[in-house]
C-alpha cells in the first residue's frame, strides 16, 4: 500500500484524534497528536494498520515547549507522530505497554531533556556519568558547557 | 645480572593491555588488526592479555570520557611497576573532533602519564608497530 | 542461590566499554541488566556548534566500523533539505563503498564469532582476506577506516580503469575464500554446535522489542531499509534479502554469510554498471528551514537520522540512533534463561559497535547479593569447556 492509501486509512479511523497529517516526501508521513491522545493512537497504528516497528524517540527543544517526534517505520513508509509539551511541566505518558521496545528511547529523553516519563517500567538514567549533577539536562537549549583549562603535560599550559 | 637478565625479558617481550575509555572503535580495530597474519606483532613477542596484572604495556585508545576516569586511574594503578602507557590515535592525545563535548575530559594525559603517542585517526597497524618500537627504545635507553 | 556478577567497564573480549550485570542462579542468568554510558560523547550536542561540512567528519567518527553508514545517512539527509541532487555516478561511488564497508564488517564479526567461540584460527584466516578488502577502500578513498569519501552532493573522489580492474580481481579471490568459509561455518560441526540454540529470540519478541539488522532477520522477519525504503540506486540494482529461521545464534552467521555473498554481487553489478558524468554538484552553505528523517542500511541494521534546520548554516537538532542500541532491549531478552558461559557468544552475535556498548560482565549472585567480577575470558574459557562436554544439536540450515 502506498502513502495516499495509508493517510485514507487514518483519516477514516482517526478522524479527531489525529490535528493535521502532511506528506512531504515519497514514503514519508507527519501527524500531529496531541499527548492526551498519543497512546490511543499509538495502540491503533499498531491493532489496527500492524505498524510495531519503533525507530527511535526524538525530543526538540523549542523554547516554549518540547516537541517529541515517535519515528515508526514498516515495509511502505516512515510514519512520524509528533506532539508537544510544555516547557513547565514537561511530562508525558509512556508507550511502553503497547510497544515494550521503547524503554530506552524514553530512558533517554529523561535523561537528555529532563522530561517525566509516566508509568515507565525502569527509569534510571541511561547515557549520563555516575557523578553527573542533578537538573542539568544537556540537549536543552539554554543549557552551555565551558570546558576547563587543559593541562600540557611536560609544556607550557 | 639479574637486574640484565629482567631488562632483556622487558625488552623482547612486552605484554600489552587493550584499554577502550570511549573511542569510536577504528583504532581498537586496527589493534587487533595489528595482530593478524599481515602485520603480525606477536613474531616481535607482543602479547595481548587480559588483566592489567598481567601488563608492561598499557595502550588506551579513545578520548577520557568521565564515566571512564575513575576506571582508567583504577586500572593504571592496578598495573605493576614498571609500566608504560601508550596513547594511540587523535583521540588519546588530545580528544579529536570531540574537544569541547560535555563528557569529555580531553586526552588521556589529563589523567595518567604518557610515554608514547602514536598519532593517526584511525592509526595504522605499521605506526603501532613503529610506537612500540620506539617505546622499547626509551626503555633500554632508561629514560622514564 | 542466586548471585550477581558485573562485567565491567575494562575486560579482554571485546574493545568496548559496556557495563553489564548479570544475576545469575547456578549457571542460570535470571536478569540481566546494562549500564551504558562509558562511551558517551556528547556527539548530538557537538554537533549543533558545528557547520554542516563539518559535521561530516563528525558523524563518521561515531563509529569506526561502520563509518561510511553515519556519514552516508547524514549526507544524504543534508541533501534533501538543500534539495540537490547528486549525480549517478557519485551516487554508484558511493553504494560501492557502502558494499565494501557491509563485506568488510561481515568479515570481520565472522572472525570475532570464530574468536568467541573458540575458533581462533578461524579468526586469523578471515582477517587476512578482511586485509584485501581494505587494500580496495585505501586504493580508493585514501585510508583504511573513516574514508570519508562523501562530500555534500556527490562523492569526493573517483574510480579509474586500473582501480575497478585491481577490484574485480580482488573480488574473485574474496569469492573462492568466502565460498570455503561458507562451508565451514555451516557445516564444520564443532563450531555448529556451539553456536545453535544459543542466544534465542522468537519471531514476535524480535518484533515487540523493536530488534533491527541480522538479529531481525535470523528470526524469519525480512525487513530491510534498502528494499522498504530505498535510498541512492538501490531501486536499480537486484538483490535479496537474507532471512533465516532459527533465531539463533547459528541463524544469525547465516544470515550474515548470505548477505556478504550478495554484496559481492551488487559489487560486481555497480561496476559493470558505473554511468559516466560528474561525480558531485556544488552544494549552499545554507539550508532553508526543514526537518528531514533518513534512513540506511548499515552492516548490523537499520541506522535513522532525523535533522532539522533553521536557514543557518548549523543543523538545529541532529538525532542519530544507531542500529546496536536499538537490539539491546532484545539483547537482554536472550541473554536470561541462558547460561553463563553462552554471555560472550551472545553479545558477539547482535554485533555490537563498540562505540555503542562495552563489554565486561559483571555476575551477581541473586542469593547472597555477593559480587564477583569475571573477565570476559575466563567466560570464554568456562564457555569452551562446557561446550566440550554438549552433544551435537543440530546441522546447519543451508539451503545451497
Amino acid at each position: 500500500m502506498n502513502d495516499q492509501v495509508l493517510i485514507d486509512k487514518i483519516n477514516e479511523g482517526l478522524k479527531d484524534k489525529v490535528v493535521s497529517i502532511t506528506n512531504p516526501a515519497p514514503r514519508r508521513l507527519f501527524l500531529k497528536v496531541t499527548a492526551d491522545n498519543l497512546l490511543t493512537v499509538v495502540g491503533w497504528l499498531k491493532h489496527e494498520l500492524g505498524i510495531t516497528h519503533l525507530s527511535t524517540i526524538s525530543g526538540l527543544d523549542l523554547g516554549q515547549s518540547f516537541e517529541l517526534l515517535y519515528h515508526f517505520a514498516n515495509n511502505c513508509c516512515a510514519l512520524t507522530l509528533r506532539t508537544e509539551i510544555p516547557r513547565e511541566q514537561p511530562v508525558l505518558p509512556s508507550i511502553c505497554e503497547i510497544i515494550p521496545g521503547a524503554i530506552l528511547y524514553e530512558r533517554e529523553l529523561q535523561d537528555m531533556f529532563g522530561i517525566t516519563v509516566q508509568n515507565i517500567p525502569d527509569g534510571r538514567p541511561l547515557l549520563l556519568p555516575d557523578d553527573w549533577p542533578a537538573g542539568n539536562y544537556p540537549l536543552r537549549k539554554d543549557w552551555q558547557y565551558e570546558r576547563p583549562p587543559e593541562v600540557i603535560p611536560g609544556g607550557k599550559s | 645480572m639479574l637486574q640484565k637478565l629482567t631488562q632483556w625479558s622487558r625488552l623482547k617481550s612486552p605484554w600489552i593491555l587493550h584499554l577502550n575509555t570511549g573511542a569510536c572503535n577504528a583504532c581498537d580495530i586496527e589493534v587487533v588488526a595489528a595482530l593478524t597474519p599481515r602485520f603480525d606483532v606477536e613474531r616481535f613477542g607482543i602479547l595481548l592479555e587480559g588483566t592489567p596484572r598481567h601488563a608492561d604495556v598499557i595502550i588506551c585508545t579513545g578520548p577520557a570520557t568521565r564515566q571512564m576516569k575513575d576506571r582508567l586511574i583504577r586500572v593504571y594503578e592496578q598495573t605493576p611497576d614498571p609500566k608504560f602507557v601508550m596513547a594511540v590515535g587523535a583521540c588519546a592525545m588530545s580528544g579529536c573532533v570531540y574537544r569541547g563535548a560535555y563528557n569529555i575530559i580531553g586526552g588521556i594525559d589529563q589523567l595518567i602519564p604518557v610515554d608514547v603517542y602514536v598519532p593517526g585517526c584511525p592509526i595504522r597497524p605499521d605506526a603501532l608497530i613503529e610506537g612500540v618500537v620506539k617505546l622499547l627504545d626509551k626503555i633500554k635507553k632508561g629514560t622514564k | 542461590m542466586s548471585f550477581q556478577i558485573p562485567i565491567g567497564p575494562q575486560h579482554p573480549a571485546l574493545k568496548e566499554p559496556i557495563g553489564v550485570r548479570v544475576t545469575v542462579d547456578g549457571e542460570i542468568i535470571r536478569e540481566a541488566d546494562l549500564r551504558l554510558g562509558y562511551n558517551h560523547r556528547g556527539v548530538e550536542k557537538l554537533a549543533e556548534q558545528k557547520t554542516w561540512t563539518q559535521n561530516i567528519y563528525l558523524m563518521e567518527r561515531i563509529c569506526g566500523i561502520c563509518s561510511h553508514s553515519h556519514a552516508t545517512c547524514y549526507v544524504q539527509g543534508v541533501e534533501k533539505l538543500m534539495e540537490i541532487e547528486p549525480p549517478k555516478r557519485g551516487l554508484y561511488i558511493r553504494i560501492l563503498v557502502s558494499e565494501l564497508e557491509r563485506v568488510h564488517s561481515h568479515l570481520l564479526w565472522l572472525g570475532v564469532a570464530g574468536h568467541e567461540a573458540g575458533f581462533d584460527s578461524f579468526f586469523m584466516y578471515v582477517w587476512r582476506d578482511r586485509e584485501i578488502v581494505m587494500d580496495i577502500l585505501e586504493t580508493i578513498s585514501g585510508n583504511r577506516v573513516h574514508y570519508a569519501i562523501n562530500a555534500i552532493g556527490g562523492v569526493r573522489r573517483d574510480l579509474d580503469e586500473l582501480q575497478i580492474k585491481h577490484i574485480l580481481d580482488s573480488l574473485e579471490v574474496l569469492r573462492q575464500r568466502s565460498a570455503y568459509y561458507q562451508k565451514l561455518g555451516t557445516t564444520e560441526p564443532s563450531f555448529v554446535a556451539r553456536l545453535a540454540g544459543v542466544g534465542y529470540l522468537s519471531r514476535e519478541d524480535a518484533i515487540e522489542l523493536c530488534a533491527v539488522g541480522p538479529t531481525l532477520r535470523a528470526s524469519g522477519v525480512p525487513m530491510d531499509v534498502r528494499k522498504d525504503d530505498p535510498y541512492a540506486v538501490y531501486d536499480e540494482v537486484p538483490f535479496e534479502v537474507c532471512t533465516a529461521d532459527s533465531c539463533d545464534v547459528l541463524g544469525r552467521t547465516v544470515v550474515r554469510i548470505k548477505e556478504l555473498l550478495q554484496s559481492y554481487n551488487i559489487i560486481e553489478f555497480l561496476l559493470k554498471n558505473l554511468p559516466a558524468g560528474p561525480i558531485s554538484v556544488r552544494a549552499p552553505r545554507r539550508a532553508k528551514p526543514n526537518e528531514v528523517i533518513s534512513r540506511y542500511e548499515a552492516p548490523r541494521g537499520e541506522n535513522i537520522h532525523y535533522i532539522k534546520s533553521n536557514g543557518s548554516d548549523k543543523p538545529e537538532r541532529l538525532k542519530v540512533r544507531a542500529p546496536t542500541l536499538a537490539n539491546y532491549a532484545a539483547t537482554i531478552k536472550m541473554l536470561k534463561n541462558g547460561f553463563i558461559a553462552d554471555v560472550p557468544l551472545i553479545f558477539a552475535a547482535i554485533d555490537p559497535c563498540i562505540c555503542c556498548a562495552e563489554r565486561s560482565v559483571a555476575i551477581v549472585d541473586a542469593r547472597t547479593a555477593q559480587e564477583r567480577i569475571v573477565t570476559m575470558s575466563s567466560l570464554r574459557e568456562l564457555s569452551l569447556k562446557t561446550a566440550k562436554h554438549q552433544t551435537r544439536k543440530r546441522e546447519a540450515e543451508w539451503p545451497l
